[in-house]
C-alpha cells in the first residue's frame, strides 16, 4: 500500500466513529412549472403605407397605431403582439444541514439548486445558470462565539446578500449583546452568483469586470423591552480600490406594553450622502384584533458601478395602516390602506403629466367553518404612478388534517397602465392540493386557467388564455427525530 | 391461649392494614368485643403471631367448636391463605420476641397486641387495625404520620417496589403528606422535592410511596438522574397521578422571546421537563448545542412538557411584508423557529414556483405593485436576472435607439418629458432600459448633454467614492461641481 493510501485509510478509520455519530437533515425539493406569457414585438412599415383615418392617429394598414419618429426617417414603428412564450422551468433544490463530526458545535450547511427550462429557449427568468450554490459553509459555534467559513448569506436591513468568505460573531447573553464581522468576495445582490456572471447582463449593459470585496459588521443589543440592531456594509472593487457601495442602517423594536410594539429603522447611503429607506410603526396585537399604523419612506438603491444613482432617484413617503378583527369565532375581517406621494423631483415638464401620488386599499374576510373549511373573499384596489389595478377574488380551502389540503380560488383583475395603452383584464380559476404522503414525502400541485385580454384602441390588443400548472415533490431525510418540520403538538 | 390467639389476630390484621396500605380484610368482619369474654389471649386464635409454624388466622374448625349450627349458628368464613396486601415491614414474631426474655427492651416497654390494636383506655378486645399513632409513639416518632422524618418511614414501611402485594387501587389511595402541597415543593430549593429526595441512595420517604416510573412521568431526564435511578422500577407507581406544571417564570410575557438567553448552554434546568422534541416543536432549525444536550424522547422517559408551536404576537397578517426590521434586529430569534429554506423560498425565488408570496394573478398585476414599491422587490429579486431578462424575452426592452417606436404610447411625448417618471420609478425604468439608452442624451460626451442630476446629488462625494461612474458620462473631464 502506498503511503498516501495508508494515510487515507488511517484518516477514514479515525473519522469513521465521529462520522457515524453525526446528525443530518437533507431536504430535496423538486418543482416543475408550465406557464406562458406574451409580450410585444417591434415592427415597422414605410411611412408611405401609413393610413390616416378620421379621428385617429396614424395607423398601419392592418390597424396598428404607428409612431413615425425621427430615429429612422421614412419608417414608422409599432409594437405588435409577440409570440406566445412558453416556459417549463424545472428546479431541484437540495438543502443539507449536518452536525456532529465528533466536534461539538460544528455544523456544516449547504444549499444548492439545479435549474433548467425544458423548452429549448429559456424564456422564464432565473433558470440560468443551471447550477447555483446558494450557501455552503462550515460553522463552529460556542456559547460566546461563532465562526463561519464558506459561501454564506448575510440578512439584514441592507439586503439579503451572499459572499464567499468568513464571518465571526461574539455574544454576551447576559448583556444581550452580539457583535459580528464578516468579509469576503461579494456576490450579486439578491442572487448567489458573481456580479460578473453573463446571466446578470441580459441587456448587454455595463457590467463589472471584477468581483467585489465585501466587508461588514453588525451589532445587536437585546433587552427585555427593546431590540436594537446596527449594520454597516461596504463593497469595494479591489482592482481599482473604488467603492461599489457603502451603507449603514439601524433599527429598533420597543415593547413598552405587553401587546404594543413600536418599531423603526433607517438606512444611510454614505456613497451618495443621503438617507435611504426608513419607517416607523406602532402595532397593537390582541387575541381578537390587531392593527398597525406606519409611516415609511422608500428610496431605491443602486451600486456605484452603475450610473443610475447619478440620476437622483427620489424617495416616496407614505402612511399606511392595517387592522384585523375577529367579531365572531373563526371570522376574520382585514383591511389595509396606504397613501403615498413622491418627493419633489425637479424634472416635471409641461410635455408630460405624470402621477406623483397614489394609494392602495384592501379589504378581505375569511371564515373557518367546522375547522376544516375556510372561505375567503377579498377586494383590492390601487391607483398610482405607472399602473393601477383592481382585484376581486375568493377561495375555499379544505384542510381536514395537517396532511391534506385542497383549495380552489377564482378572481378577476383589471390593470390599466399609465404610460401605455394596455388595459389588462384577467379572469382566473385555480385549484391546488398539498398532501403529505408520509413523514418524508410531500406532494403539491396546482392548476389554473387564466384568461387574459389586453385591450387597447388598435389592432395591438390581444388575448392570452392559458393553463398554468406546477408540481412539487419534497423529500426529507434525517438522522434523528427532529428531521421534520413540526407543527402543532409534538405528541 | 385464647387471649394470645386474639391478640395475634388483632395484631396481624391491624398492623397489616395500617398506614398507607390500610384496607378491608376478611377478619375485619369478626366482632371482637362480642367475643371478649371467650378469649383471654390473642394468640389463642392468632397462633402465627408467636409461632412460625402457625397461621395468623384461626382454623375454621376452632370457630365451629361453638358455631356448629346447634350451639351457635354456622358461619361462612375461610381463612386467608396468603399474606394480606401490605407495605409494612412488620413481623409479628419479631415484635413478640422483642417482648420476650432476653430482649433488650425494658420490661415495661414490651409491646403486646394491645399496644398497637387497642386504643388506650378501652376494654379488652376493643380492637382496631393497628393504631398508627401508637406505633409512632412506641417508636418515639414525635410527628404526625405523614409528616414523619425521612428516617422514620422505613421503620415500618417497605419501599413501594418491595410491597409487591399492594394493588394500584390501594396505592392510589395513599395519603398525601402536607409538605407536598406547599408552594415550593415542586420547585428547586431546600424545600423542593428534589432536595428532600436526597438520601442514601434516595430518601426512604419518597421510596415508600413512589417508584422510578412515577418520577419518569415528569422527569424526562430520569435515566440520567441518579436519585431517580436509585428507585426501583414499578409501573404501579403511576397509580398516583402527577401533573406537570409550568414554573411561574414560564408565564412571564417575554419568556418565549428571552428564555434562550436566560438558559444559555446550560440546559440542566430544562432537562427535567423538556426533551429535544419539546424544544423542536418551535426550534425547527438545526438543533442548537443546548437543545442537543437534552435527551431525545424515547423509552424510559416521560412525555415531559408538551409545547405547542404558535406565532409570536408580532407575526400579524402583514408580517411577511414588513418583517425585515425585526428579522434584522433579532436574527437569532427568527432562526429558532425558521429554517433557512423558509427564508430562501422568497429571498431566492424559485423559477418553478407558481405561487407563494405573490398571489396567482401577480404576473399581470405586478406593474402596479412594482412602480411604487409595495414592498422592496430587490430584497428577493435581482433586477437583472429576474426583471430585465423576462422583459427582454417579452420584447419590452429597448434594443434599438430611443425614439424607434414609442412603447409609452399613452404619453404622446414621453421621451421628452420622462424625467419625472424616471426619478420617481427609476427601478422600473432599468428593468427595460440599459445605461446606453440614457447616455444617448444624458452624457457630456454625447450631442445633447442633458444633465440628469437632480436633488441631493453630491458630485464631489461620488467622485471620491467611485470616479469610474462619473467617467461613464464625463470621460476624463469630471467636473468638480
Amino acid at each position: 500500500m502506498r503511503p498516501a493510501s495508508r494515510i487515507l485509510v488511517a484518516g477514514l478509520t479515525v473519522a469513521a466513529a465521529p462520522l457515524a455519530a453525526q446528525g443530518y437533515r437533507l431536504r430535496l425539493d423538486a418543482r416543475y412549472q408550465a406557464v406562458s406569457f406574451r409580450g410585444v414585438e417591434l415592427d415597422s412599415i414605410p411611412a408611405g403605407q401609413v393610413v390616416q383615418l378620421p379621428g385617429q392617429g396614424p395607423t398601419s394598414p392592418d390597424g396598428f397605431a404607428v409612431d413615425c419618429g425621427t430615429s429612422t426617417p421614412g419608417y414608422c414603428f409599432y409594437f405588435r403582439p409577440g409570440a406566445k412564450l412558453r416556459g417549463q422551468p424545472v428546479t431541484t433544490t437540495a438543502d443539507l444541514t449536518a452536525w456532529g463530526f465528533g466536534v461539538k458545535g460544528l455544523t456544516i450547511r449547504a444549499s444548492g439548486r439545479v435549474a433548467t427550462d425544458l423548452n429549448d429557449r429559456a424564456v422564464w427568468p432565473a433558470t440560468e445558470p443551471n447550477l447555483v450554490l446558494t450557501e455552503g459553509y462550515a460553522e463552529y459555534a460556542t456559547e460566546a462565539a461563532a465562526g463561519r467559513l464558506g459561501r454564506q448569506l448575510v440578512a439584514g436591513r441592507l439586503g439579503y446578500q451572499g459572499f464567499d468568505g468568513a464571518r465571526a460573531s461574539f455574544r454576551a447573553p447576559a448583556a444581550g449583546l452580539e457583535l459580528a464581522g464578516y468579509g469576503g468576495w461579494g456576490l450579486a445582490r439578491a442572487v448567489a452568483i458573481p456580479v460578473t456572471s453573463p446571466a446578470l447582463n441580459p441587456l448587454d449593459d455595463f457590467q463589472p469586470r471584477n468581483g467585489q470585496l465585501l466587508v461588514g459588521a453588525d451589532v445587536s443589543w437585546r433587552q427585555r423591552w427593546f431590540d436594537f440592531r446596527g449594520e454597516y456594509r461596504r463593497e469595494v472593487d479591489p482592482k481599482v480600490d473604488y467603492f461599489v457601495s457603502e451603507r449603514a442602517a439601524a433599527s429598533v423594536d420597543v415593547y413598552p406594553l405587553r401587546k404594543v410594539r413600536l418599531a423603526g429603522g433607517a438606512e444611510y447611503d454614505f456613497a451618495n450622502g443621503w438617507w435611504g429607506s426608513a419607517e416607523a410603526s406602532a402595532s397593537y396585537t390582541d387575541r381578537h384584533w390587531y392593527g398597525t399604523v406606519e409611516a415609511r419612506r422608500y428610496r431605491p438603491f443602486f451600486d456605484l458601478w452603475t450610473i443610475w444613482g447619478a440620476f437622483s432617484p427620489v424617495p416616496f413617503r407614505s402612511v399606511r395602516a392595517n387592522a384585523a378583527v375577529e367579531p365572531v369565532k373563526g371570522l376574520w375581517i382585514r383591511g389595509s390602506g396606504e397613501r403615498y406621494w413622491f418627493d419633489e423631483d425637479g424634472a416635471d415638464t409641461p410635455l408630460v403629466t405624470v402621477e406623483d401620488r397614489g394609494w392602495r386599499a384592501q379589504l378581505s374576510a375569511s371564515a373557518t367553518v367546522a375547522t376544516a373549511w375556510t372561505f375567503e373573499a377579498g377586494l383590492r384596489s390601487e391607483f398610482g404612478p405607472g399602473a393601477s389595478s383592481r382585484t376581486v377574488d375568493g377561495g375555499i380551502t379544505w384542510r381536514p388534517s395537517d396532511r391534506l389540503m385542497v383549495a380552489a380560488r377564482a378572481g378577476t383583475l383589471d390593470r390599466p397602465l399609465e404610460f401605455r395603452f394596455s388595459n389588462a383584464r384577467m379572469n382566473w380559476v385555480s385549484m391546488s392540493g398539498d398532501v403529505k404522503l408520509t413523514d418524508r414525502f410531500r406532494l403539491a400541485s396546482d392548476f389554473g386557467w387564466f384568461a387574459e385580454a389586453r385591450r387597447r384602441p388598435d389592432a395591438a390588443a390581444f388575448d392570452l388564455n392559458q393553463v398554468r400548472m406546477s408540481t412539487r415533490l419534497v423529500v426529507t431525510f434525517g438522522s434523528s427525530a427532529d428531521r421534520l418540520p413540526r407543527a402543532g403538538k409534538t405528541r | 391461649m385464647i387471649r394470645t390467639w386474639l391478640v395475634a389476630l388483632l395484631v396481624g390484621l391491624g398492623l397489616s392494614a395500617a398506614g398507607p396500605a390500610a384496607a378491608q380484610s376478611p377478619a375485619d368482619r369478626f366482632n371482637h368485643p362480642k367475643h371478649a369474654k371467650l378469649f383471654p389471649r390473642c394468640e389463642t386464635c392468632h397462633v402465627g403471631a408467636v409461632r412460625p409454624e402457625g397461621s395468623i388466622w384461626p382454623a375454621v374448625q376452632s370457630c365451629e367448636a361453638c358455631h356448629d349450627g346447634t350451639t351457635e349458628k354456622r358461619i361462612q368464613w375461610t381463612a386467608r391463605t396468603e399474606a394480606a396486601p401490605s407495605n409494612l415491614r412488620f413481623d409479628h414474631q419479631r415484635h413478640r420476641r422483642s417482648a420476650a426474655p432476653g430482649s433488650t427492651r425494658a420490661p415495661n416497654d414490651t409491646p403486646t397486641c394491645s399496644s398497637c390494636h387497642q386504643p388506650s383506655g378501652t376494654g379488652w378486645m376493643t380492637t382496631r387495625r393497628a393504631i398508627v399513632g401508637q406505633c409512632l409513639s412506641c417508636h418515639k416518632i414525635q410527628r404526625e404520620h405523614l409528616a414523619a422524618a425521612d428516617s422514620s418511614c422505613a421503620t415500618c414501611h417497605l419501599p413501594l417496589v418491595e410491597a409487591s402485594t399492594l394493588t394500584e387501587a390501594r396505592i392510589k389511595g395513599f395519603g398525601i403528606p402536607a409538605n407536598h402541597k406547599e408552594p415550593g415543593f415542586l420547585a428547586k430549593g431546600s424545600a423542593g422535592h428534589g432536595a428532600l429526595a436526597k438520601g442514601t441512595p434516595v430518601a426512604a420517604s419518597c421510596a415508600t410511596c413512589h417508584a422510578r416510573d412515577f418520577c419518569a412521568a415528569c422527569h424526562v431526564n430520569a435515566p440520567e438522574t441518579p436519585l431517580i435511578q436509585a428507585l426501583g422500577p414499578d409501573p404501579r407507581s403511576l397509580a398516583i397521578k402527577a401533573t406537570l406544571k409550568a414554573p411561574v417564570n414560564h408565564k412571564a410575557t417575554d419568556f418565549g422571546r428571552r428564555h434562550g438567553e436566560k438558559v444559555g448552554p446550560r440546559t440542566e434546568k430544562c432537562a427535567t421537563c423538556h426533551t429535544q422534541e419539546s424544544c423542536l416543536a418551535c426550534h425547527a432549525g438545526a438543533p442548537a448545542a443546548a437543545i442537543r444536550a437534552l435527551a431525545a424522547a424515547g423509552p424510559g422517559r416521560g412525555v415531559g412538557a408538551v409545547v405547542t408551536r404558535k406565532k409570536p404576537d408580532t407575526h400579524t397578517a402583514d408580517f411577511g411584508q414588513k418583517h425585515a426590521p425585526l428579522a434584522v434586529a433579532a436574527e437569532r430569534s427568527c432562526a429558532t423557529c425558521h429554517v433557512r429554506p423558509m427564508c430562501l423560498q422568497c429571498h431566492r425565488p424559485d423559477p418553478a414556483r407558481s405561487g407563494g408570496y405573490h398571489p396567482a394573478a401577480f404576473l399581470t398585476r405586478h406593474p402596479a405593485a412594482a412602480y411604487a414599491r409595495e414592498s422592496s422587490c430587490s430584497d428577493c429579486h435581482n433586477a437583472q436576472q429576474f426583471c430585465a431578462s423576462c422583459h427582454a424575452q417579452a420584447g419590452m426592452t429597448a434594443n434599438r435607439p430611443l425614439g424607434t417606436g414609442n412603447y409609452h404610447d399613452a404619453k404622446r411625448s414621453f421621451l421628452f418629458g420622462h424625467g419625472q417618471a424616471a426619478r420617481q420609478e427609476l427601478e422600473s425604468c432599468v428593468s427595460c432600459h440599459a445605461e446606453r439608452d440614457c447616455l444617448t442624451c444624458h452624457s457630456s460626451l454625447g450631442a445633447r448633454r442633458f444633465n440628469p442630476h437632480g436633488p441631493g446629488f453630491d458630485p464631489n462625494r461620488l467622485r471620491r467614492k467611485n470616479p469610474q461612474m462619473c467617467a461613464a458620462c464625463h470621460g476624463f473631464s469630471i467636473p468638480s461641481r
